[in-house]
């Protein structure tokens, strides 16, 4: 067995200002060439544990620290972070905030200059690690030209560059587009397999920890839950839903298939396995077809948005938008996905009047945008951005709330009544009196679309509105929508978190390059797995089940859960489905 | 949101071939002519010489229209002041007496208060000297700092026996101005997406609702300043000196020509001040 590379004994920590500990008792191994995935809802610990391997926990934050943590030999209390960088890797989770540098070579030789390498050194060594990130050529780029996912690939290079021991990772693809998360896990896993880099990543991306990761730790409320290869814990499903966390997708369509009484004794985690597994699976029970191809049902009366031949180009030239046209009526739930720079937020915000069309024309409810102010359209149409603390300006929740109902002069009964009616419908009575920002961020996100919903929109546009969040955060924010959509309100969200929106949305638009590439039911467009591809997304894993069994049987199968592909399979000795 | 693309300079040119550090010595040398001379002509030359290396570096027209509306209402405020008020100061400078100075404008003796109270052309000729001075310092800045990346900035600087922490505190500032911008511009926009019509509020109203910005932003900087803290630390910066560069900083010939150019600018111009008065405020434009 390959010789640890790092070690914690009997771990626990507490921040300065916490009330309970952070970490509990953690005693772990990390060997030699290992890919150590970390697993947990949000606040298990996960970041906590990350920052302990270089020292930045507790030598910067300080709190009180337990027991001891040791890397490549050395104490992390006893050395300087500074030492300790030498030997750990650290990669955080927003690309953004992890440049320090104005060009892809100062980012990379910063580390090294801090650690007195010699520059012709550092002049060999950021060629070969651009090469083992895939952005050979790129030395005098300045980042902020680079896609997301060369940010993190970047930030890869840079700590790279000093040879650590041990490279940690922590949720570093929550940010990135599907293109951007996928770059990423593949050269992570190619440094761990081929150059035998030794990894530790945190991530909720379930599906591709699964593909990559040796070795998993779950973490709860800082403890170590249980420890094991992916084929270990992410079959324990109710441990899983019992913790809020999400197995992959193809692992919870077994799951759903053993309960429906097929013979099934070890769930799959990986995609590969799944196919496998399920192509006989289907021969032997025939499924049944699904209905005919769902179409959109044509809508009477005036549409809320109408978008025609719309087109968009930004000041420095960049053709945003082409002959965009489209009508969302009332009552619709719409998802608009596609890779980073498709065009989403662009027809977003001319929906908003952020942006008025180069060519073509936006009305809501019949009426151009051209003739209309961003503040009259800010009543009819709501606006939830990704990142709600540049949405928040006020000192508690209520204020929040009833801030722009002040400035809008409405009358005080009707503030009192409108603010109370929204802090009621986000369940938010009980913190009415907090300040927003001391709450946790799906939270912070039910504070701003509270204050949204007080000016009685008739459409809510939620802009990657999961990014950041685990899966019950997700779950929490896209089950609000549900709420709004019941409630009778017209609901776009942005998203390329497809496998989320199985549930929720009805049709799909499908952006790439700033054209409209399809626009569909849900069922449909989740299909067309071609077409998703050319906009760089990827259906979910139960929809690729499904196509597994299509390609097997010849029937056509239009599920999109994981319930559904076990629903359509789920027959009878005698044929019929149960 | 883009963030520390505080170089704007896009084109490459003499001054972004430069070294820092005479671009230093040539801020540092115009800053104290700027500050010495008095004459409004003198003062405005130099103002528009450098406005004019602002263009021919690539310094984005747009920018520097910004600065001069920016300066407009101070400038405004300037003339009238210096126009009315500064009757002893220009005494002390030429000698003129009150009574010699040349009126623009007199308000009728009847008046309450300001009856009598004139504008003399003495005292504007004053306040554009130092609207020239204010113009030159703010130009000679982005002449100096945008031609030149952050990066090199900080070699140049500590070859220049900058204490290295010092130069780092000054690099990591003006990769924070595009932050803070951007951010502004996200919340200003939020706020506007709540339905608050800025264009038509009162100077009041949209004073007290542009404050509330400060809560965002100040907790938004703390975070990202944390944040930033962490990855340096990461990447075993402690602030030492002792560190190896990337890329070396070396004069070449066109550093040591502005070095010179400059070094003898200074010299004429003190020696030019002070032997013939030459930059002096003379009260005479013409």
């Amino acid at each position: 067995m390959p010789e640890a590379i790092a070690t914690f004994d009997n771990v626990s920590y507490m921040y300065p200002r916490s009330a309970a500990p952070v970490l509990r008792d953690i005693s772990l191994k990390i060997r030699k060439g290992e890919f150590l995935g970390l697993i947990g809802p949000n606040g298990a610990g996960k970041t906590t544990l990350c920052l302990a391997f270089n020292g930045i926990v507790p030598q910067f934050y300080g709190g009180r620290f337990f027991g001891a943590v040791n890397v490549a030999g050395l104490d992390t209390l006893e050395h300087p972070i500074s030492a300790l960088a030498r030997y750990v890797g650290i990669v955080l989770e927003n690309p953004e905030t992890q440049i320090t540098a104005t060009s892809v070579e100062n980012e990379i030789a910063f580390a090294l200059e801090n650690l007195k390498v010699p520059r012709d050194e550092i002049h060999a060594r950021i060629p070969r690690v651009l090469e083992a990130v895939r952005l050979e050529g790129m030395e005098h780029r300045h980042p902020q030209e680079l896609s997301g996912g060369q940010k993190q690939r970047l930030a890869i290079a840079a700590m790279l560059a000093v040879r650590p021991s041990l490279l940690v990772l922590d949720e570093p693809t929550s940010q990135l587009d599907p293109v951007g998360a996928q770059e990423v896990f593949s050269i992570v896993q190619e440094l761990n397999r081929e150059l035998g880099v030794t990894i530790v990543m945190a991530s909720h991306a379930a599906e591709e920890l699964a593909e990559c990761a040796d070795h998993l730790v779950l973490l709860n409320a800082g403890q170590i839950v249980d420890e094991g290869p992916p084929a270990k814990l992410y079959t324990q499903i109710e441990l899983m839903q019992q913790l809020h966390l999400r197995p992959p997708g193809v692992t919870r369509t077994f799951h759903y298939l053993r309960k429906a009484g097929f013979s099934i004794p070890e769930l799959p985690v990986t995609l590969d396995q799944g196919i496998a597994a399920i192509k006989p699976l289907a021969v032997a029970c025939r499924p049944q077809a699904s209905e005919a191809q769902p179409v959109l049902a044509p809508r009477d009366g005036r549409p809320l948005v109408s978008v025609t031949h719309l087109a968009h180009t930004y000041d420095d030239g960049t053709q945003a938008l082409q002959d965009i046209s489209l009508d969302i009526h009332k009552g619709e739930y719409v998802l608009i996905t596609g890779q980073n720079g498709a065009g989403k937020s662009t027809l977003a915000r001319h929906f908003l009047r952020l942006l008025l069309p180069t060519a073509g024309e936006v009305r809501i409810d019949g009426v151009p945008t051209h003739d209309l102010n961003i503040s009259t359209l800010a009543r009819r149409v709501g606006y939830v951005a990704q990142n709600p603390d540049n949405q928040i300006f006020n000192t508690t929740v209520e204020q929040e709330v009833a801030f722009a109902l002040r400035y809008l002069d409405t009358a005080t009964g009707e503030i009192r009544a409108r603010t109370e009616q929204s802090l009621t419908a986000m369940g938010l009575l009980d913190v009415r009196d907090r300040h927003p920002l001391s709450l946790p961020r799906g939270e912070r996100a039910r504070v701003v679309i509270a204050a949204i919903l007080a000016l009685e929109p008739e459409v809510v546009i939620f802009d990657e509105p999961t990014t950041g969040q685990d899966y019950q955060g997700a779950r929490t924010i896209l089950e609000l929508t549900k709420q709004l959509h019941d409630a009778g309100k017209t609901v776009i969200v942005i998203t390329h978190h497809l496998y989320l929106m199985a549930e929720y949305a009805e049709r799909v638009i499908v952006m790439g390059k700033g054209t409209l590439l399809r626009d569909a039911p849900i069922r449909v467009a989740f299909h067309e797995a071609d077409l998703l591809a050319s906009t760089y997304l990827a259906p979910p894993q139960a929809v690729q089940l499904a196509h597994a069994v299509t390609e097997a049987t010849g029937i056509p199968l239009q599920c999109l859960t994981p319930q559904e592909v076990a629903g359509a399979l789920a027959c009878d000795p005698t044929g019929h489905n149960l | 949101m883009s963030t520390m693309a505080f170089r704007t300079v896009e084109r490459d040119s003499l001054f972004t071939r430069l070294d820092f550090r005479p671009k230093l010595f040539m801020i540092a040398v115009i800053t104290v002519i700027a500050f010495v001379w008095e004459d409004p002509l003198m003062g405005g030359g130099l103002a528009l010489s450098v406005l004019l290396a602002c263009l021919a570096a690539g310094v984005k027209p747009g920018y520097i229209r910004t600065v001069l509306w920016l300066m407009l209402p101070f400038s405004l405020i300037l003339i009238l002041t210096q126009g009315f008020f500064s009757g002893a100061l220009i005494t002390t400078l030429t000698g003129l007496q009150p009574d010699d100075f040349h009126m623009l404008f007199v308000f009728p003796a009847a008046w309450p208060l300001i009856g009598g109270a004139g504008l003399s052309w003495e005292g504007v000729q004053y306040a554009l000297n130092i609207i020239a001075k204010s113009l030159t310092m703010t130009l000679v800045i982005p002449l100096g700092i945008f031609t030149t990346d952050v990066d090199t900035m900080i070699v140049g600087m500590v070859k220049a026996r900058i204490p290295y922490k010092i130069a780092f505190v000054f690099s990591s500032t003006l990769r924070f101005f595009p932050l803070l911008f951007a951010r502004t511009q996200a919340i200003i926009e939020a706020q506007r997406l709540r339905g608050l019509a800025f264009e038509t509020m009162g100077p009041v109203k949209r004073l007290r609702v542009y404050a509330r910005i400060v809560v965002p932003l100040i907790l938004g900087a703390l975070n990202e300043s944390q944040m930033l803290d962490v990855v340096l630390q990461s990447r075993a910066f402690d602030g030492s000196p002792d560190r190896t560069y990337l890329h070396d900083s070396r004069l070449i010939a066109a550093d040591y020509a502005l070095f010179g150019l400059f070094g003898l600018f200074l010299l004429a111009a003190i020696i030019g001040y002070i032997v013939f008065g030459f930059g002096r405020f003379t009260g005479v434009l013409w």
